[in-house]
């Protein structure tokens, strides 16, 4: 067992960390959470430039071949993300840089690879997944929307939902059924499109809050040509099983909750009921610091994940286990911060509102993590059914 | 970064799973548990030849040289199987020794005490029962040459066996708790000192210990007359991460019989492991043991390398508590009625899980130090 650091990732990983805390002195005070980023102009708009200064440097493509100017190798994207995290910044594309690339590298064909790898690695294209439909959401495997090959393209017809930022981006990714009659898991294609592609309508969907974070997206005869697919025809189940496999760690968004108790630390070191700071009160003290040991926990499992996956080992069940703990802790967080705030925790940001009002919006947008990349019980599920043996349901 | 054990670490633990299956089955457990002695002399001379209770005294004290980290390997291996008797006593009881001792006193007491040839303990809590330094009321007086302890000291483990006490004693009343404590190394043989073992959930022996005028030479003190609170905690640090390690073998075991047992139960025709409420609550549990073992891996490599660790081993030690409670409760519970027939394996260890939460701080005590180390004013 050894957590130490080598002096070269030392290093790295303060340049990592210099280089956020340098944006961060640029990021709007509207950018509450990551979902903000989707929702809001001037949001997505620092999101764009973080992108292109992350791009200068080389950082969305760790961990990459050298072939396609890679840079740095896991580890270096372990210690990005974690910087990020902690400054909560975006720039780095959670669909094209950590969910699409990774897969173009193991899956798709040198064409495709030349083609798509570039922009993402230059922060030019977005990217959106396109894998949800009204009647597929855990049971993805049952999607209808089609996409039927006619000559040299595939025309797409149907409804896809709960698309992240699908209003914003340029591309996207998503599974469609190819071969309406062909067998469960063996009938879906792995398909990239344009998504100024005529036929396409993209619709923002009002999240709890009323913010505008995802969307459904409807396609009328879409026709995308059919080279843009990544892996065999017909065998897009298995790429959508890689791609969920690959980032699972966590660590970015346990980072951003180290950063919030630290901001909720400092509020309570400052903040007065009672005539007596809140930090004096001792259930406060013993809730937060209940908090803080899940937060370590988180990490110290997102660090073994990481250290699995460097290493190219089998992460399923960590990755599973760490994903169901650091979505839960976020919503544990969530409520023992609005907790704690009283009143003030139902302010929107205004000049009521501590803490900018972040609280205020973690209480609706915890739900993202539990919810999305496999609902928690699907995790169950998978630590059950597959780490532990035991029997499936029928 | 690299989380796996070494091969050391590896032969380490299969050494000790092998060894324990063998000489430590369950029938001894409960067999001890009943015992007036709470441990088997010829296992634990046995455990000496494997050099256990010297794993992390030096070479040149006849020791094995091991790190903190090695320990913890070893300690998991011991939760895992249940090892009833001085162990971790003896061994969290010669940190203050190894830390600060004199010379003298190393030469003279880590041989003997790698060779299995001296049980140890500590005496540190009291009628209140807390583990800060408002609690520590034994006075140590002087006279002459030597000190005189007077005072009964509660939850002594496996006093009734040792042959030396660590004694924390108060030796001035101070501006704060922490100033004027001091430790003795005491032979329990010597006049004046009574024991009593207490019934508890555990069947662990801990002891209520009577010193009655108790004279004990000056230079048994440990460390620096009145400054004995940094060695208390130094030794509260390392027996949580200790106890954390032990509780996680513990852990591991009652989730591995749970799904063992949840493939093998057969209700309305199917595995009650074949249900998703089972299932999940069995995901949850194996969720838990994961984010423990990573914080105690975590805390324990701190310690190897010298850093400082109070907040992560408290923070393990708080979120291990829990969490040995809740996956031993809820062994019970996915066991069924079976598991609560003190004939099943289980409820050893649940009762443990109640020892373990309170052996080196309790979840309270420990949050408490977690909270002053986060910044909380």
């Amino acid at each position: 067992m050894d957590l130490a650091l080598t002096d070269e990732q030392r290093v790295r990983k303060q340049e990592f960390y210099d280089t956020c805390k340098e944006l961060e002195k640029e990021k709007p005070a509207s950018l509450l959470t990551m979902e903000t980023v989707f929702e809001l102009d001037d949001c997505w708009k620092y999101h764009l430039h973080c992108a292109k200064e992350f791009a200068k440097k080389g950082w969305l493509a760790l961990g990459w071949p050298p072939e396609y100017d890679g840079k740095g190798d896991m580890m270096d994207k372990v210690l990005f993300a974690e910087a990020r995290g902690y400054y909560d910044i975006p720039g780095v594309d959670i669909f094209g840089v950590q969910m699409l690339a990774p897969t173009l590298l193991q899956a798709a064909s040198e064409e495709i690879k030349k083609e798509f790898l570039p922009p993402i690695a230059r922060g030019e294209v977005m990217w959106c997944e396109l894998w949800s439909e009204p009647n597929a959401g855990s049971d993805l495997a049952s999607l209808s929307t089609t996409a039927i090959k006619k000559g040299d393209e595939y025309i797409i017809n149907g409804q896809k939902t709960w698309n992240t930022a699908a209003h914003r981006a340029d591309w996207g990714f998503g599974v469609f059924k190819t071969d309406p009659e062909g067998r469960k898991h063996h009938n879906m294609t792995f398909i990239l499109l344009d998504m100024k592609t005529p036929g396409i309508t993209v619709r923002p969907i009002p999240y709890l809050d009323g913010h505008t974070p995802y969307c459904e997206v409807y396609f009328d005869d879409v026709h995308v040509p059919a080279k843009n697919i990544v892996g065999q025809e017909h065998e897009g189940w298995a790429v959508v099983n890689l791609l969920a496999g690959f980032e699972r760690s966590g660590i970015n968004e346990i980072m951003t909750m180290f950063h919030g108790l630290e901001d909720l630390v400092k509020f309570c070191n400052k903040s007065k009921r009672h005539g007596q700071l809140l930090a004096k009160d001792p259930l406060i003290r013993n809730r937060l610091a209940e908090l803080a040991c899940e937060l370590q926990a988180a990490r110290a499992l997102a660090y073994r994940v990481a250290d699995l996956q460097n290493r190219n080992e089998m992460s399923l069940m960590d990755a599973a286990a760490g994903k169901i703990f650091f979505s839960e802790l976020g919503e544990r967080f969530a409520f023992l911060a609005t907790d704690i705030l009283g009143p003030y925790s139902q302010v929107k940001t205004s000049r009521w509102a501590p803490l900018g009002g972040l609280w205020e919006k973690m209480y609706h947008d915890h739900f993202v993590t539990s919810i999305s990349m496999g609902t928690n019980e699907i995790q169950r599920n998978i630590i059950a059914w597959y780490g532990l043996g035991l029997p499936r349901m029928r | 970064m690299d989380l796996r054990f070494n091969e050391t670490q590896e032969i380490l633990k299969q050494m000790a799973r092998d060894f324990l299956t063998t000489e430590c089955p369950k029938t001894l457990v409960r067999k001890l548990e009943q015992s007036e002695e709470g441990y088997s002399p010829e296992v634990w001379k046995k455990m000496a030849e494997l050099g256990w209770m010297g794993l992390v005294i030096p070479e040149e004290y006849g020791g094995m040289g091991y790190s903190f980290q090695d320990l913890v390997v070893l300690l998991e291996e011991i939760g895992r199987n249940i090892l009833p008797g001085p162990l971790i006593a003896t061994i969290t009881s010669t940190f203050p020794i190894l830390e600060a001792g004199t010379e003298e006193q190393k030469k003279e007491l880590l041989p003997k005490i790698a060779q299995g040839e001296l049980i140890l303990t500590t005496a540190l809590l009291e009628s209140e029962a807390v583990f800060d330094a408002s609690g520590i009321n034994v006075k140590a007086t002087p006279k002459g040459d030597d000190f005189v302890i007077d005072g009964t000291k509660l939850f002594v483990e496996m006093a009734h066996v040792a042959d030396r006490i660590i004694c924390v004693t108060r030796t001035k009343v101070g501006t704060s708790p922490e100033k004027g404590i001091t430790l003795f190394i005491i032979d329990s043989k010597t006049p004046g000192i009574s024991c009593e073992v207490m019934p508890t959930t555990a069947a662990d022996k801990l002891c209520e210990v009577r010193f009655n005028n108790v004279a004990v030479p000056k230079k048994n003190i440990i460390g620096k007359m009145d400054e004995g609170w940094p060695i208390v905690e130094m030794m509260l640090r390392k027996g949580a991460a200790a106890k954390c390690a032990e509780s996680l073998g513990a852990i591991e075991n009652c989730v591995e019989m749970t799904v063992a047992y949840s493939k093998e139960r057969v209700q309305y025709d199917r595995p009650i492991g074949a249900f998703q409420a089972i299932q999940h609550k069995i995901a949850d549990m194996w969720t838990a043991m994961q984010t423990s073992r990573y914080l105690v891996y975590e805390a324990a490599w701190m310690e190897s390398e010298g850093l400082p660790c109070a907040k992560e081993t408290s923070m393990a030690k708080a979120y291990v508590n829990e969490v040995y409670n809740d996956i031993a409760k809820w062994a019970v519970r996915l066991h069924g009625g079976i598991a609560t027939s003190d004939d099943h394996d289980i409820p050893l260890y649940y009762r443990r899980s109640r020892a373990a939460d309170i052996a080196f701080g309790g979840t309270g005590f420990h949050r408490e130090i977690v909270a002053q180390k986060i910044g909380l004013a």
